[in-house]
């Protein structure tokens, strides 16, 4: 275990240790599969101790910084967050239970594993099965002979912060970067990002948005609480003076590895106004081009045939709530 | 001489002081703050923590097993299997067909093969990865309807004859094909309940100590001391003076530790081995493998009725998958039928229940034990008879009420039965009036009843000694301690019997400490099952304190000089009944009573008259008294995502007389929270391997603050002839009519019935799918 | 082997354990503090939860290092805590709960008490919602919770009476 206290001695540890060692945020989904034998690091680099990664700001030019150490429960009461971006907000506000709000981050959901229902089980369970493709094995059981894992994208705040269009701040060994959040993900199971593993998250910017704007996240659970997303739908409308929508913006997650950005959203909303025909309309044909492209796969517990049933239905409702700015 | 309703319903003296107060409970503040030792708190010195090895086939044969390189791990104290206890145990005598290590063969995936006892748990789980053993698989079942077609290979060798045929009954009363030949309506369906478990947040563990010379102390989170302590005798081959079994305070059971489990013979075992107390924790998972949960039933029923709503016949037809053990599946099987027969009449009646092995985990008493699942298929149905004849639902059921002091159609005795004040309490609850058939779409109510038995006249092993034994012990400081061998499994029989024991003897119920359930201490007691305490346990300590009371009231009579009958005890005080200035406190009593007799005590105990029908089976479901049990639920559907959510459930239970009215709601509640659980969330579901889909409380979803409805006990009060102070049971029956009861209000509110469970949302979109 | 400085319960403590025990393994069997539960060991249940620095968190889920130089505070030390305030009996969450009958079994009780301690301590007047919201991540498998929105009610009925009390 070690404790750094600032960004590059976190960055260099994890350097000087390689592939032995983590980092370590919240602990909230490090810890269990740790204890599953899913991860077995030698070395935790715990990132508690960095005052930088923590607290909410609002910068000079409107945009809004969070550091990736930022609580999810800090998150989602945050009144600059809840305002600027609600949906945001209210993804955070249902991730898990109240105690790993409190010890989770937003940097932690950012950049957490993937999950399948053949994969986060105990060691002797995925002794039992023989293993699968993302751990141990070579078969997987989602798609029988796949080549490719297909664990899903199970974090909530991801299609939040894309609708937002966030930028990802790392610091790995190589120097700084700044990534569109879109430009995280790759479809890829076992490891669903685009940056390594010895990249460490520092802080998510959520640029300014002009006039007003709406947002919300819908999450499809089985209890209304603790559970991960067997579906999660985020949406953000920007509304002109006349209170007509200029730009939209839809997100989903726990379908596949990647959270998904719906393209042409804005294509064919913009124009339309809440309360009108014209946005009932491109309503409907937005849900039935969503529901054609999104497809939950039977990787996570829910059936996967329910799942991709209820895209158009939670696309539909979270888009009525964002309108209600 | 074991006593019985020879106590009557009333208080002697009057009015009740300690009956029906809202008192807390007896051991409330050690759990408050912490202090209350549940068996994981137990820290002993020189303590070895054991682990065990299971199997990840889910059928095979065990070619062999070597444990040299686990032995050889240093920090590794003893190492065992199968073969060093080969004497086979289970709850029921005659179906003892479950070993404390795999003896041959494995059944489930999580069957046990080897214990390992060692310094730290790291160091017993690196002995495990080191044990070698080489399995030769088997052709595994997964579904009951296979397995029953399968005879080979049978699951169980020493049933070869029967292949995988755990228990068949079929019995019938009246003329079933006949009344339903002629009846006015004929609902013939299937059902199907899925398997569910007990998830008690508290895992099993068990520790024991083995003194050098032979003593073996056990402590265990069991809820039933007696068998475990029966069972570690024969087992172990160990005389039963030398073996003490102690129930720590306990963290839920709702029937998931009522059989010997494996680990408490490892532990012992393993202690004798090493001369050093050794724990073992299950973790989430093993407990998930240990199961002993709901059996999963496809039932088939076939009711027939009247134009006027009157039963004719029910015919049942009930397929049970029992899983790897036998478990109480004996008595599962004829539960499944025997206990449908109230509180409604039924002019003939007839079951054919079949229980087979599977390689999955072993079922076993749940919560409701045996009946939940057919009462949901019988109440389901019995809507569809009212829909159909266009009766409502609550007034078929009135209807159709059996009545009181009356005799079953299986020919169970029913004493006290409250239910038609049930019913006329839930119905004034949920404005059913106003309400059912009248919410607008999407929104609905729906009534189900249900009875349940208040023990059982059958001890799992047959005997003439008593059921419940209470000891009294009265200290010069105004205390008074109960011995008894129950088990407070947090459902507070402890504070029941402090009740008891105080109203008795006019105490403060804070004067009453209980000790229970160590057998060096305790008169034996049959444990938490069956809903059987309260009855029984209740009874017993009536009739110790009585005598106690007897012997003080005289002693002071004596003292003063007065008619005995002029004493009475109260309040903590002992007075003059015609002299209002003589009183004394219950201690000065006590000492009198003490200087003039001797030291104070008394013994007290139950047992049941004789019950049931004169046929093979007739005393298995027959209890000294029934509780009766009416919920209406109010729900939403969504039309558009399938997602059934109930919002209330009105509770109204007969529980004959609540001794602690907040204890009472307190069941009631938690028995329809588990209810609404199983009807719409929770699945012990085995995947396409044999795997269990998902042994954490993260993939079984119990449900959290948020997905519990709103719950409002309503308490009926039909003053049983037999129980204490006219009790019954209160713990089990209020969980049957939440399923059904669901089921209904989804019909009120979008039209659809729904006869397999869970409810998931994509059952509801199907059904309205097919609807349109 | 890892040397951690806690402060658990006001008391300032040195202790060892191996690297990857959790602080609920160092809780309850290095301190003896076994009011704290493990349900599940997997952050699934709420059995352990504790507060740090006034929040609820999982004690399975928290390795000590990470909380060295935070006040964690475990259901043994709400009732000292209370005393040290000048109260009477136990704190008046755990004094509400055994009154209203939520201590059933008591098993998961001392991860709930903290949680509802915590919410008292940011919302003394909570609306049920709010109740509900705060205890959702406490799994409780014997009451139904009724009995325990009870107590979270009549808790902070009487923190305010107390209050009341204290201002005359």
């Amino acid at each position: 275990m070690e404790y750094p206290t600032t960004v590059e001695d976190a960055v260099a540890l994890l350097a000087k240790h390689g592939d032995r060692a983590m980092f370590l945020a919240g602990g909230t989904d490090l810890l269990p599969n740790m204890k599953h034998g899913l991860f077995e690091p030698e070395v935790v680099i715990g990132l508690g101790a960095i005052e930088d990664m923590k607290g909410i700001r609002k910068d000079k030019d409107g945009s809004l910084h969070i550091g990736a150490m930022t609580s999810l429960t800090e998150v989602a009461r945050s009144q600059l967050i809840t305002e600027a971006a609600p949906a945001l907000a209210q993804a955070a506000s249902v991730v898990a239970g109240p105690q790993i709000r409190n010890m989770g981050t937003l940097g932690g959901n950012v950049m957490l594993d993937t999950r399948c229902q053949w994969y986060n089980q105990s060691h002797f369970w995925r002794k039992s099965l023989g293993y699968c493709l993302k751990k141990d094995g070579t078969v997987c059981h989602v798609i029988e002979g796949g080549k490719k894992c297909v664990a899903a994208a199970s974090n909530d705040t991801a299609p939040a912060l894309m609708t937002l269009a966030a930028e990802l701040h790392f610091l790995s060994p190589s120097g700084e970067v700044a990534l569109p959040i879109e430009e995280l993900w790759k479809a890829d199971g076992t490891w669903n990002k685009n940056v390594g593993p010895d990249a460490l998250l520092v802080s998510v910017h959520l640029p300014a948005l002009s006039g007003p704007h709406g947002g919300a996240y819908l999450k499809l659970r089985e209890r209304n609480a603790i559970d991960f997303p067997q579906l999660g739908i985020a949406a953000r409308l920007g509304f002109a003076e006349d209170g007509s929508i200029f730009e939209a913006a839809v997100a989903a997650t726990a379908l596949g590895p990647r959270p998904i950005l719906l393209q042409s959203t804005t294509k064919l909303l913009a124009g339309t106004t809440p309360g009108e025909s014209n946005f009932e309309e491109a309503l409907l044909e937005l849900c039935a081009k969503a529901h054609k492209q999104l497809s939950p796969l039977a990787n996570i517990p829910g059936d996967e045939t329910y799942r991709k049933r209820m895209v158009p239905i939670f696309l539909k409702r979270a888009l009525v709530l964002a309108a209600q700015p | 001489m074991a006593a019985r309703d020879l106590h009557g319903p009333d208080a002697p003296w009057g009015d009740f002081g300690v009956v029906g107060q809202r008192n807390r409970k007896v051991d409330g503040m050690d759990k408050a703050t912490g202090c209350a030792i549940y068996a994981d708190d137990i820290q002993l010195p020189g303590m070895l923590y054991a682990k065990t090895l299971r199997s990840p086939h889910a059928h095979a044969l065990i070619r062999s097993i070597d444990t040299a390189k686990a032995e050889a791990l240093p920090g590794v104290y003893a190492v065992l299997v199968g073969d060093e206890l080969p004497i086979p145990y289970g709850v029921i005598p005659w179906t003892q067909d479950e070993h404390v290590l795999a003896v041959e063969k494995v059944r489930f995936i999580g069957d046990e093969v080897a214990a390992v006892a060692a310094v730290d748990e790291d160091t017993a789980n690196a002995a495990l990865e080191l044990i070698e053993v080489e399995y030769k698989p088997l052709r595994a079942f997964f579904d009951a309807e296979e397995a029953l077609s399968n005879p080979e290979p049978a699951i169980h060798t020493s049933k070869k004859d029967v292949g995988n045929l755990s228990k068949h009954v079929r019995l019938e009363f009246g003329e079933v094909d006949a009344a339903a030949q002629s009846a006015d309506i004929l609902i013939d369906e299937e059902y199907s309940f899925h398997s569910t478990t007990h998830a008690a947040i508290e895992p099993h563990c068990a520790v024991a100590q083995c003194s050098p010379d032979g003593k073996l102390t056990l402590w265990s989170s069991t809820q039933i001391t007696h068998y475990v302590h029966r069972a570690l005798s024969r087992v172990l081959e160990l005389e039963p003076e030398k073996i003490r079994v102690i129930q720590p305070y306990l963290g839920g059971a709702f029937g998931g530790k009522s059989d010997p489990f494996s680990l408490e013979f490892i532990v012992s075992a393993l202690a004798r081995k090493t001369g050093r107390p050794v724990k073992l924790l299950w973790t989430r998972e093993e407990v998930f493998y240990a199961h002993r949960g709901r059996h999963a039933m496809k039932m088939k029923y076939r009711t027939s009725a009247q134009a006027d709503g009157r039963i004719t016949s029910v015919d049942a037809n009930i397929l049970i998958d029992g899983g790897s053990y036998s478990s109480f599946g004996l008595v599962t099987t004829y539960y499944s039928g025997q206990l449908l027969t109230g509180p409604y009449d039924f002019p003939s009646y007839r079951f054919d229940s079949t229980r087979v092995f599977t390689n999955k985990p072993p079922c076993g008493p749940k919560r409701g034990h045996g009946s939940v699942q057919p009462r949901f298929a019988f109440e389901s149905q019995l809507d569809e008879v009212a829909t159909k004849l266009g009766i409502d639902p609550i007034e078929i059921r009135r209807k159709n009420f059996q009545g009181d002091f009356t005799k079953t159609v299986n020919a169970q005795r029913i004493t006290s039965n409250g239910f038609l004040a049930c019913l006329d309490s839930v119905e004034r609850g949920s404005d059913w009036k106003n309400k059912h058939g009248q919410l607008p779409l999407g929104r609905g109510l729906g009534v189900a009843g249900s009875m349940y038995i208040s023990g059982t006249n059958y001890p799992v092993y047959p005997n003439e000694m008593p059921q419940a034994g209470i000891q009294l012990q009265v200290d010069r400081s105004g205390i008074v301690t109960v011995f008894t061998g129950a088990n407070d499994i947090g459902q507070g029989s402890n504070t029941m019997i402090a009740t008891v024991v105080a109203e008795e003897l006019g105490l403060d119920i804070r004067n009453i400490r209980v000790i229970s359930a160590d057998t060096d201490l305790c008169p034996v007691d049959l444990g938490a099952y069956s809903s059987r305490i309260t009855f029984m346990v209740g009874n017993a300590c009536i009739d110790a304190a009585r005598k106690l009371r007897t012997q003080i009231v005289g002693a002071v009579a004596s003292e003063w000089d007065v008619d005995a009958r002029r004493v009475s005890m109260m309040g903590g005080k002992v007075f003059d009944l015609e002299d209002s200035q003589r009183v004394i406190p219950s201690r000065d009593a006590f000492q009198i009573a003490e200087a003039q007799l001797e030291t104070l005590g008394a013994t007290g105990s139950y047992n049941t008259p004789t019950l049931g029908g004169d046929y093979r089976g007739g005393t298995i479901g027959a209890s000294p008294a029934y509780s009766f049990t009416a919920h209406v639920a109010d729900v939403s559907v969504d039309t558009e995502t399938g997602r059934i959510t109930c919002n209330k459930v009105w509770i109204a239970h007969d529980c004959g007389r609540a001794l602690n009215p907040m204890l009472v709601e307190g069941q009631m509640e938690g028995s329809a929270y588990m209810g609404v659980a199983e009807a719409l969330m929770e699945d012990h579901h085995m995947n396409r391997f044999g795997l269990h889909a998902g042994p954490s409380l993260l993939d079984y979803r119990i449900p959290t603050s948020c997905d519990t409805p709103e719950l409002e006990s309503i308490i009926v009060e039909s003053i049983d002839p037999e129980g204490p102070y006219g009790a019954k049971e209160a713990g089990e029956g209020p969980l049957h009519p939440a399923i059904p009861a669901i089921a209904n209000a989804v019909y009120d509110a979008v039209g659809i019935r729904l006869r397999h469970l869970p409810f998931t949302p994509g059952k509801v979109l199907e059904a309205l799918d097919a609807k349109c | 082997m890892r040397a951690y400085r806690l402060e658990v319960n006001g008391d300032k403590i040195e202790i060892a354990a191996p690297e990857h025990w959790t602080l609920l393994e160092v809780l309850r069997y290095k301190l003896g503090l076994t009011g704290t539960k493990q349900g599940c060991d997997k952050g699934d249940c709420g059995a352990c939860t504790v507060l740090v620095d006034g929040e609820p968190e999982l004690a399975c889920l928290l390795l000590p290092g990470a909380v060295e130089g935070k006040k964690i505070l475990t259901i043994e030390g709400l009732a000292p805590a209370h005393r040290c305030r000048g109260g009477e009996g136990a704190d008046p969450i755990q004094e509400s709960f055994d009154e209203a009958g939520a201590l059933q079994c008591g098993f998961c009780q001392p991860g709930v008490m903290l949680s509802a301690r915590a919410l008292l301590n940011r919302e003394p007047h909570p609306s049920c919602e709010q109740i509900a919201d705060s205890l959702s991540g406490n799994l409780c498998r014997c009451t139904g919770y009724k009995q325990i929105y009870d107590a979270v009610e009549a808790a902070a009925d009487k923190e305010a009476e107390l209050k009341t009390q204290g201002a005359d």
